[in-house]
């Protein structure tokens, strides 16, 4: 039963522990994925807000730019309204770090000298926006915007150079997550501010740095992971259509950092799986000894059962059909014994039949020639007068003949009783027959019987038998069974006896019982007192086959006789059941 | 002995450099980059992509070449780009069967065709001929109530091209200069006078290709002048046909490998996987883009056929160094006239000054 255990274990491991740790081991994975496409997409979403506000600064700026331009190219002639205007422009853009108003030749007409490097050719679409060059270690960009009149012709060139100061502030303001910098590069892959230094370095990262090159190969976005770094880049969509800029945002970030939650919710699912696991094990173990346990106690019995051995016990209780198994096995178990005990009745049974046939045999052998000896040495006694030395002996042997006589007729007795084995309605001798009697009238009769027997041994008899309905059992028979009982009471030296009959619950028999106050029988001798021969009684006195034939009497009746202890604990009770006629 | 032999040359086998990546300057759009840069990685070409700002791309590939440092090994340039660059380009290899439409040159490899056409809505009745005329009486015919403007154009002097030529121009300062009596002016009128009328009013600066998909795909425009980069991005593109439109400008991109490469021969090699049937045939499939190659443009989708069809009429521009720079007089001008600011005569004016700049 211990394998049925482990088999059961093994088949709730199999159904529902390995799928649920591949479940888990699937979501653990599945998890990782997902948390670290998080931190990709976070990083990305970042950067499309850090891009959006660099973009709207520039934006703003050079439309600004080119408004203030074409005010210009209205009005080419009029000095005051430029210079007006060039004021404005500075004060309105504060990232204007220098402005020029050039003729379409690129002839210097107003404000600050040309930045070294300034293409204001054309083909240009109205104007563009240069890479980012460093004066000062400071990054500044060439914004060219074409100023033409209303007609749409060419009147002159804006050069605004822009203090990309802005950049650096925007990016130097961004919530970074641990150890993460962002970076941002020109159209070369020069940084133009990064979050981590106070000005950058103006040498280009291109071709050093697998991330720049992507970002700069690429025109959208997208992420790169390797050399332990998390890298997001996109492209800044508006300075590309300013043609001529085509710059990138990169956040990086490293890898054991970028993706720490991945790892702590991977570390604690682990650690929450195992847990549930264990205690799953636990639980399914705790529930398997459970449920094999009944079966382990049915085993048991089985096999006690199958040995011959004790089919008592506690009863095998357990859920559902195993219940019923138990049930099954104890109502098999109790045919089986009550099979055995039948078997081992009838055995007795037909020993004592044989016993019983033998001996009314010897007992009609016997009783011819001691009815001869009873009569002579009566006969002789007769002879003799008080006083004579003969007649002490011919008294004795006058006792014991008669004496033998009496054992030789319950010999015949109980020959001449049916078996138990045998059927009721078919009388072994004919002497009992089945038939019906009055208990009230039966103890009365009794009684009377007992009284002088009563009187010599100093015993009382009380009677409490009402009027009640005719019992299934010869009078005789009942009437051998009580003046049995009340004898024995008596030789046993009780002083009070007591005959009292009451309805079976149901009302379908008649309970007599017959108490004493004797000496009681000990517990060991119960279930011996209605084997023939056995009798607790001196030898002379004591033949044990009285209450032989009462059960037999009381059985044939079908009946049932038992013994007991009194209800105050001292002396004996015999109860008998009756069925109702 | 044999052990460390064998060692040894493994271990020489792994530690030779990688071959460096051809560097390559190009002018795709953000979508063709991406397919560009999958089609690389499948093909296993280290390939160091840089995009060439194409509003300023021949300026700055020029001053690039000129200065000889840091030169691409090969480079993507609209055709009208090679007539100023063609000093300082490499001579192209021969060997492949390039269509006649295709602006084959000595110093490039040709690798799309594009131009204008019309893209009609297979329900709206074909126009009576490819001519502007036709067109713009089809549109005017398909107007009604939730229909005001059905015929799609750009506030744009590509587009113009059509009705200059119709009118007997050309777009060169010497066409302007020689039918400076009122033809380019009634040109120019006659095109701006169509928005308000079947043309919706221009959006604003730089809103001009989603907004002109967005009349497409609301059906609020039956007739469509546009060309291949704008068709590939439709979706529905069973609902349209294609046809030609007389005097209509006809371009492509081009591959060209510059005297200061630092590979020549690894730019090419490039060339000939771009120009290649496999990847003219992706790109067709995305972008509707017409291959130069015969091969190429059987396998391409009927669409794609379709397009190459309707530019066989079409017309390249001159072969000029100022070509492409006309556009930045003629644009603003163009834009002027439609808005109203200006009459056609004063902007033909502007742009006949600022084209003898380019010219002096």
């Amino acid at each position: 039963m211990r394998g049925l255990r482990w088999r059961v274990l093994l088949v709730l491991s199999l159904a529902a522990v390995v799928p649920t740790v591949i479940v888990g081991v699937l979501a653990i994975l599945r998890a990782r994925h997902d948390v670290q496409d998080e931190v990709q997409r976070g990083a990305l979403a970042h950067i499309r807000a850090l891009g959006a506000a660099l973009d709207g600064t520039l934006q703003d700026s050079r439309r600004t730019v080119e408004l203030a331009a074409a005010t210009w190219a209205d009005a080419p002639d009029d000095v005051r309204a430029r210079q007006l205007l060039q004021r404005r422009l500075r004060r309105e853009v504060p990232i204007v770090k220098s402005l020029s108003l050039l003729s379409p030749d690129g002839a210097l007409i107003d404000g600050d000298p040309v930045p070294a490097g300034v293409d204001i050719g054309s083909h240009s679409f109205g104007g563009y926006i240069g890479d980012a060059v460093f004066v000062d270690e400071r990054p500044l960009v060439h914004l060219v915007v074409q100023a033409r009149s209303r007609t749409g012709e060419l009147i002159g060139v804006v050069v605004a150079s822009l203090d990309l100061g802005f950049v650096h502030d925007v990016i130097a303001a961004a919530r970074l997550g641990p150890g993460a910098r962002v970076l941002v590069v020109d159209g070369a892959g020069v940084p133009v501010a990064t979050s981590d230094m106070a000005w950058p370095s103006p040498t280009s990262l291109a071709g050093k740095d697998p991330v720049v090159d992507r970002a700069l190969a690429s025109t959208v976005e997208g992420t790169l992971s390797g050399n332990g770094m998390v890298s997001a880049y996109r492209n800044l969509s508006s300075y590309q259509s300013l043609r001529g800029v085509r710059w990138a945002i990169i956040h990086q970030q490293p890898e054991d950092q970028a993706y720490a939650l991945a790892r702590t919710t991977t570390r604690d699912t682990l650690i929450i799986g195992i847990v549930a696991l264990a205690l799953a094990l636990a639980f399914g173990a705790y529930f398997a000894t459970r449920l094999t346990r009944p079966l382990s106690d049915l085993a048991r019995r089985a096999d006690a059962i199958a040995a011959g051995q004790s089919t008592e016990g506690p009863p095998v209780r357990g859920p559902g059909e195993i219940g019923e198994l138990g049930n099954a096995i104890d109502e098999m178990a109790k045919r089986i014994a009550e099979r055995a005990e039948l078997a081992a009745a009838l055995a007795r049974g037909d020993r004592l039949a044989s016993v019983g046939v033998m001996s009314a045999q010897v007992a009609h052998e016997i009783n011819n020639p001691l009815t001869t000896v009873l009569g002579y040495a009566k006969l002789l006694l007769e002879d003799k007068p008080d006083g004579h030395p003969d007649r002490n002996g011919l008294e004795l042997i006058a006792e014991e003949a008669e004496r033998m006589k009496k054992i030789i007729g319950g010999l015949l007795e109980y020959a001449r009783a049916p078996r138990q084995s045998e059927p009721a309605t078919v009388p072994a001798t004919g002497s009992i027959a089945i038939g019906s009697s009055e208990p009230a009238a039966v103890v009365r009769h009794v009684a009377a019987l007992v009284a002088p027997q009563l009187r010599k041994a100093k015993a009382s008899l009380v009677v409490e038998v009402p009027d009640q309905r005719a019992v299934s059992i010869e009078a005789h028979a009942l009437q051998q069974v009580l003046v049995n009982l009340v004898q024995n009471a008596a030789q046993a030296g009780a002083t009070r006896i007591a005959i009292a009959t009451k309805p079976a619950p149901g009302a379908i028999a008649t309970i007599i019982t017959v108490t004493d106050d004797g000496p009681g029988i000990p517990a060991a001798d119960r279930a011996r007192v209605f084997d023939p021969f056995f009798t607790t009684k001196a030898a002379e006195t004591g033949t044990g086959l009285g209450l032989a034939v009462c059960k037999h009497l009381v059985a044939v009746a079908g009946g049932t006789i038992e013994v007991g202890e009194a209800a105050d604990s001292h002396g004996a009770e015999f109860r008998v059941t009756i069925p109702v006629a | 002995m044999r052990c460390l032999a064998l060692v040894a040359l493994i271990a020489c086998g792994h530690s030779g450099p990688a071959p460096a990546p051809i560097k390559f300057l190009h002018t795709f759009s953000p979508d063709e980059t991406e397919l560009f840069n999958a089609i690389m990685v499948e093909q296993g070409l280290p390939v160091e992509a840089k995009l060439a700002p194409f509003a300023r791309g021949q300026q700055v590939i020029g001053e690039m070449l000129r200065a000889g440092k840091n030169c691409p090994d090969l480079i993507r340039i609209d055709a009208t780009w090679l007539p100023g660059l063609a000093p300082q380009l490499a001579p192209a290899p021969a060997g492949n069967e390039w269509l006649p439409e295709a602006a084959v040159s000595d110093v490039a490899m040709p690798e799309t065709i594009d131009g204008l056409v019309v893209v009609r809505d297979a329900a709206a009745p074909a126009p009576a001929s490819g001519s502007v005329g036709d067109l713009v009486a089809a549109a005017r015919a398909a107007k009604h109530a939730e229909r005001k403007f059905p015929l799609g154009l750009r506030v744009d002097g590509y587009w113009l091209v059509p009705w200059l030529r119709a009118h007997g121009g050309e777009l060169q300062p010497a066409g302007l200069g020689e039918i400076g009596d009122t033809r380019a002016t009634d040109a120019l009128a006659e095109f701006a006078h169509l928005f308000g009328d079947v043309t919706a009013p221009p959006p604003p600066s730089g809103e001009e290709a989603p907004e002109e998909l967005r009349l497409w795909t609301s059906h609020d425009v039956a007739y469509w002048v546009t060309g291949p980069w704008q068709i590939g991005a439709l979706k529905d593109r069973e609902r349209l046909v294609v046809s030609s439109l007389a005097g209509a400008p006809r371009g492509g991109q081009l591959l060209v490998v510059p005297k200061c490469a630092r590979d020549p021969a690894a730019g090419w090699q490039l060339a000939r996987v771009l120009t290649s049937v496999e990847v003219s045939k992706r790109f067709a499939e995305a972008f509707a883009t017409v291959p130069t190659r015969k091969d190429a443009l059987a396998a391409s989708p009927a669409l794609v056929q379709q397009i190459y069809a309707a530019l066989q009429t079409a017309k390249p521009l001159p072969r000029s160094p100022v070509t492409p720079l006309l556009f930045d007089d003629l644009n603003p001008a163009l834009a002027a006239v439609v808005s109203g600011d200006a009459t056609a005569d004063e902007a033909i004016a502007g742009v006949r000054r600022g084209w003898a700049r380019l010219t002096r």
